[in-house]
């Protein structure tokens, strides 16, 4: 297993990736035959409840789907993540949180043009009579969901005001409820990069076209998902920090897609009008409501021959949601706060998209980690995300929540928090009092500095570190190796 | 069984959007509310489909859809 780096280096595609996951036990295929509903969904919940170690699931025998392929689950462990990164299963959540934060600016992009003659995502085009279900194994995801509902697609967009522009392309996750056979919604708030250049066609009266990738390079849906500044390709920004080439060719309406995807949707949004969409059972684990949203028409499908449509469960965690941008959630927060404050060794912000978040830090001062806190809710991910900030020690790992409970126990007065009024907040917040504005906390719960009176307590120092790390591992391989 | 009416805003008319199809015979019908725009499966089980069965917090009011929030306003 030494070629683990290799291997995950050398996925270009969905399918490399499922090779490698099925290799190494992380991957299943569903043969029995399956209603869509509430079969597909029953399966993909009852997998979720390993955070750790739960496989892919690839479906072939849906009820009504023959000869369709269906995948949940790709990245809906911490071991299949792992694999990702060219790392062993096994590997913990804060190891693979170093991993990501170590590979910021380490690599350059190796982008590549592939002739569109030659794209796998091409060998099959649908131009005309187009029917999405005709295409797509769909299922309602969660029971009370407005529609069927696509929950992963990477969708790719040039902007309408400066279409020539390679750096400002857009590509980013957003749900999209299909409305008939041709035509989709696509949920987006104003300030995700989609809102913004719908806003910008509408506008102008120009028009704004889209390319919806399906089942994509594994790294995509990682690395795209989390805002970075809005001139950076993230094409570019994903083949760097998977230290791996990314391969690109053009959709039949002149987007730049991967070339090896699944299936690709073009369509082009109906200027100024809008339609019914939701609910949707969104991450922090509560339905969206019914709003009216941005309708897209269909004007082409191309897809690969026998195409695997990926698609996620997302609802009440854990789900594959919480393991799919929870590492690339934190890392950033890392980097901007360790470029005011190298103090801080690890942030986790693992929880409903950093909606909780804990950081370690090693306190200056008496205090420190609350103006580190603040910080926090400054660097963009915070300004919207972070609502309860933990602050704990750079002694507990903040990816190890008993050691965590144990600092809350031991280190926090009752008055060692901070509520701040009024600020902003994600609009699904199912706690806001109004929808986009909200309360925030910060619990310090790092130890006591002078000129605190109380100190430090004499600790019990259990042995820790590298040795101990192995030796755990080891436990536990000698565990299972008893039962084989 | 196939029926026209909505679970969601009890309106008449769906229509026929797709049909699953197994060894040739129509296994199941997806079809779409036309005022609400909810789309389901005649398979699905009742508490998603059936008006009778689904939670009234999931009902949309056909009488009153200006009461929905339209996104990205200028
Ligand atoms: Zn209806």
């Amino acid at each position: 297993m030494n070629d683990l780096p290799n291997r995950a280096r050398s996925i270009s595609s969905l399918r490399d990736f499922l090779e490698l996951l099925e290799d190494s036990g992380q991957a299943i295929t569903w043969s029995d035959p399956v209603m869509p509903e509430p079969g597909v969904r029953n399966i993909a919940v009852a997998a979720s409840r390993d955070a750790n170690g739960a496989p892919a699931i690839v479906f072939d025998n849906i009820t009504g789907y023959p000869g369709k392929r269906l995948a949940v689950g790709v990245h809906g462990s911490w071991d299949n993540i792992a694999l990702l990164l060219g790392r062993p299963k096994g590997t913990t959540i804060r190891e693979l949180f170093f991993e990501i934060a170590g590979r910021w600016g380490d690599q350059e992009a190796q982008i590549s043009f592939v002739p569109e003659a030659q794209a796998p995502v091409h060998e099959c085009r649908l131009e005309q009579d187009i029917n999405l279900y005709d295409v797509l194994p769909v299922y309602r995801i969660n029971e009370y969901d407005g529609g069927f509902y696509i929950g992963k697609a990477s969708v790719a967009s040039r902007d309408p005001l400066d279409p020539d522009n390679f750096g400002k392309q857009n590509v980013g996750i957003y749900r999209l409820q299909i409305q008939g056979p041709d035509s989709f919604t696509l949920m987006t708030i104003p300030s995700h990069d989609m809102g913004r250049q719908i806003m910008a066609a509408e506008r102008e009266g120009v028009p704004l076209k889209i390319a919806v990738m399906l089942g994509n390079h594994p790294g995509l849906a990682v690395f795209a998902a989390t805002p970075i500044g809005y001139e950076e390709s993230e094409y570019s920004y994903a083949s760097a920090m998977m230290g791996a080439p990314i391969r690109l060719t053009k959709s039949g309406n002149g987007i730049d897609i991967l070339a090896d995807s699944e299936i690709v949707i073009e369509a082009e949004l109906q200027l100024g009008e809008r339609e019914l969409e939701g609910p949707f059972g969104e991450f922090p684990g509560s339905y969206s409501g019914v709003r009216k949203a941005p309708i897209f028409k269909v004007t082409a499908v191309s897809h690969r021959r026998d195409p695997i449509f990926e698609n996620i469960y997302i609802g009440r965690g854990w789900t594959e949601h919480d393991t799919l941008i929870g590492l690339h959630t934190s890392a950033p927060i890392y980097a901007q706060l360790r470029q005011s404050f190298p103090e801080v060794t690890a942030v986790n912000a693992l929880y409903q998209h950093g909606l909780t978040g804990i950081i370690s830090v090693k306190n200056r001062m008496a205090g420190f980690a609350k103006t580190v806190a603040l910080r926090a809710l400054s660097t963009p991910h915070g300004v919207m995300y972070l609502k309860n900030l933990i602050m704990v020690d750079a002694d507990v790992d903040p990816f190890d929540l008993n050691q965590v409970m144990w600092a809350l126990s031991t280190r926090t007065r009752a008055d060692d928090i901070i509520v701040l009024p009024n600020m902003p907040a994600v609009p699904i917040d199912p706690s806001a009092v109004i929808p986009g504005k909200g309360h925030r906390l910060i619990i310090d719960a790092t130890s006591y500095l002078p000129p605190d009176p109380v100190g430090e307590a004499h600790l019990v120092t259990p042995p820790t570190g590298d040795e101990i790390d192995a030796l755990s591992k080891r436990i536990r391989e000698m565990q299972l190796g008893a039962l084989s | 069984m196939t029926t026209t009416v909505c679970g969601r805003c009890k309106s008449s008319g769906a229509v026929t959007d797709h049909q699953g199809r197994q060894d040739g015979a129509v296994v199941w019908t997806i079809l779409r509310c036309p005022t609400c725009n909810f789309s389901w499966r005649d398979s699905e089980p009742a508490r998603a489909i059936d008006p009778a069965a689904r939670s009234v917090d999931f009902a949309v009011d056909a009488d009153d859809l200006q009461r929905y929030p339209k996104i990205l306003q200028q």
